[in-house]
């Protein structure tokens, strides 16, 4: 088995998100309460002290904050010195006197300031951090970072080769979860590490002209089924995640389920040629002195401990190598290119259920099958496009910058709608004598393939029962390295009847937007062949025969959505929603046999 | 009557979290109770920790340890 990566970061945070909040309750806010700073410091300390028991070493983000304090600095030059930790610099941890003072806002989110803020911040405290340490950081990160920040960056410090940046899944589902009062949404991204593109920092470079020239990591490495169903702060590689959701044992303080997030990202690496990955990042706020929520600092530090104590064991075991993310940086740049997919297979490891889903990234899309519907594709992201996405006050995406999706199944409905209407998903519906059977109702599971670059899953056969007739039918879901497109057959394996006919309507409901609410689809453009229809909420459809290819221009994320089809006598059909419904649909109806496949294409490309 | 307050252990609202809101309660020294700015919660240490428990109960797998092969391994 590979080992696995593993990236500790620490932060000396000076004013700890949530501990001003907590610490200070019921008094007037004071930035520079000594009581506040020392609690910080001996937090970071801890956590220090932790790795370092453990035999781990870390990358130390420098805060603004941190660099005013000669402690934390004298700390950094000395774990450095004696554990070999990376003194890094993250534009986290922003607000403290010195900062309010000069900036004169209680903005302290990099990412969401104007793009000149951002630049004359980043010159702060890239300049603050060589006044203390005379050299320039390597590695950097925030919670986002978009690409405009990331090119600049790069060009003023070229030294940096590695950032923290963005957060999997936290959009929506984080606002609400933050009673609707975390006014930063950026779902969309990959969920391990990648390059980021010049373009889209969230959509990967497909090659070295799109190369930002940094390698990004996410904000802690999550559950890729329970942070997809749920609420992202609950299920991640950072032991308070786990106990803000409450998964331990009261009475032991037990947390099991945190070694098998661990271990199944170890597993990760049967499809990855070899290579697995976590990232763990607690700032010290969630080791709060006064506790957090319903845990005592007692449990918060033995959850800290068990963590480390486990990668530890597992570095002893030669089953984990920790790296400083400079290292990482330089590692993955070494075995990875740039088309090379990342592939999750991912099994639910906590709720009992048997779901499966699978996770698939590369510079040309995002996607996520789910073998409890079928295999259907729930969620889609369009990285074709790489979307000139500034974020921040004075561009168009102050708050937002979540990277679009075509598919949504949980924003935007999947297979079940209330009352009316379709919901976003690419399935197929299975149709004999008036009967029709969505595979969003076959569930099963999946075996994962690399061949010749073809990353492919072959899903178990599912039964599907007609008054007259019973098949057993196999799907298997294909993606072609650097093609952009999935490929997905259709064979009858068994049947009751062999002089039986079927017909499979391979279909794809979709439509785009970034939140639960939807966006104007007035600009949508729909062609079946030659044939166009203006998106007009109309309720319409072109049916052809024979049909070459199906298409719809999705303007406003600039991205042309394309179905074809291997078989000839196929019936090609693009639909338009209504104002009840705002979809568009993609979809090819074939008669087969029980002896024929079907085979059908979707491609993604860039509009413009 | 006295405003409410933080304590020591700051409870989440457990009827908020079951539907994945974080969200603080605050303590009316007046009621030894707390209660939910948001939702209609209000309860004693107890009633808290017993809803707290409740919230357990989705967790099915919160006690398995996973091996390596079960990852792939399915009880159907």
């Amino acid at each position: 088995m590979a080992k696995l990566i593993l990236n500790l970061i620490h932060r000396p945070e000076m004013v700890p998100e949530y501990s001003q909040k907590v610490t200070g309750h019921g008094k007037q806010e004071d930035l520079g309460d000594q009581k506040l700073l020392n609690e910080s410091l001996d937090i970071f300390i801890t956590q220090q002290r932790i790795a370092h028991e453990c035999g781990l070493k870390t990358t130390i983000q420098m805060t603004y904050s941190s660099l005013f304090n000669d402690e934390a600095v004298e700390i950094a030059k000395h774990d450095h010195e004696k554990y070999g930790d990376e003194i890094a610099l993250t534009l986290l941890g922003l607000p403290c006197e010195e900062f309010r003072k000069k900036y004169k806002t209680k903005e302290f989110c990099i990412w969401m300031f104007s793009k000149e803020d951002k630049h004359n911040i980043v010159d702060d405290v890239f300049e603050k951090f060589y006044e203390k340490f005379g050299f320039y950081p390597e590695s950097t990160g925030s919670y986002y970072m978009d690409a405009e920040l990331i090119n600049y960056i790069k060009e003023k410090y070229p030294s940096v080769k590695c950032a923290v940046a963005t957060c999997f899944e936290e959009g929506p589902k984080a606002y609400h979860t933050c009673n609707n009062s975390w006014y930063t949404l950026m779902d969309g991204g990959p969920w391990a590490p990648w390059i980021p593109s010049k373009q889209n920092t969230h959509a990967p470079a497909a090659n070295k002209q799109e190369d930002s020239g940094i390698v990004a990591i996410p904000h802690l490495s999550r559950d890729l089924l329970a942070c997809y169903d749920g609420n992202g702060s609950n299920f991640g590689t950072h032991p308070q995640n786990v106990l803000r959701g409450m998964i331990y044992d009261t009475k032991t303080w037990e947390f099991p389920y945190f070694y098998n997030l661990v271990d199944q990202y170890r597993y990760q690496e049967k499809f990855n040629n070899g290579y697995c990955y976590n990232m763990v990042f607690v700032g010290p706020g969630w080791m709060n002195k006064m506790g957090r929520w319903e845990q005592p600092y007692e449990l918060l530090e033995k959850a800290y401990k068990d963590g480390c104590n486990y990668y530890g064991e597992l570095k002893k075991q030669g089953q984990l190598v920790d790296m400083t993310m400079a290292e990482f940086a330089d590692h993955y740049r070494s075995i990875k290119t740039y088309e090379e997919p990342e592939c999750a297979l991912w099994r639910d490891i906590l709720y009992g259920s048997n779901k499966q889903l699978f996770w698939y990234l590369d510079p040309y899309m995002r996607a996520c099958i789910n073998m409890d519907q079928g295999g259907a594709l729930v969620d889609l992201r369009p990285y074709v496009s790489k979307l000139d996405y500034e974020m921040g006050v004075g561009s168009k995406h102050i708050q937002d910058v979540s990277y679009p999706y075509l598919i949504q199944e949980k924003y935007r409905a999947g297979y079940f709608t209330h009352y009316a209407g379709e919901g976003t998903i690419r399935s197929g519906k299975i149709c004999h004598n008036g009967e029709e059977v969505d595979l969003c109702l076959c569930r099963t599971h999946a075996h994962f393939n690399n061949d010749n670059g073809n990353r492919t899953l072959t899903l178990d056969p599912v039964e599907i029962e007609f008054s007259d007739l019973t098949i057993k039918l196999v799907s298997i879901i294909s993606f072609k390295q650097g093609s952009s497109e999935i490929e997905v057959t259709r064979k009858i394996v068994e049947t009751s009847d062999e002089n039986a006919q079927i017909t499979i309507k391979e279909y794809m409901v979709a439509t785009y937007g970034t939140t639960e609410y939807p966006e104007d689809m007035g600009s949508i453009v729909l062609h079946n062949d030659e044939q166009t229809m203006n998106y007009e909420y109309k309720c319409r459809e072109i049916i052809k025969e024979g049909s070459k290819q199906i298409s719809s221009d999705v303007t406003p994320i600039d991205t042309k959505v394309v179905m074809t089809c291997e078989n000839d006598d196929c019936v090609g059909i693009v639909r338009e929603g209504y104002a009840f419904s705002p979809m568009f649909t993609l979809e090819y109806d074939v008669t087969v046999n029980m002896k024929e496949d079907v085979k059908t294409w979707l491609k993604l490309e860039k509009l413009n | 009557m006295a405003q409410a307050r933080k304590i020591k252990l700051n409870y989440r609202c457990p009827q908020c979290f079951m539907r994945d809101i974080d969200m603080d309660m605050f303590y009316d020294p007046d009621k030894k109770e707390y209660y939910c700015l948001r939702c209609s919660f209000h309860g004693d240490e107890k009633r808290v920790l017993e809803k707290n428990e409740e919230v357990r109960l989705k967790y099915l797998d919160m006690s398995r340890r996973f091996k390596m092969e079960d990852f792939e391994k399915f009880d159907d």
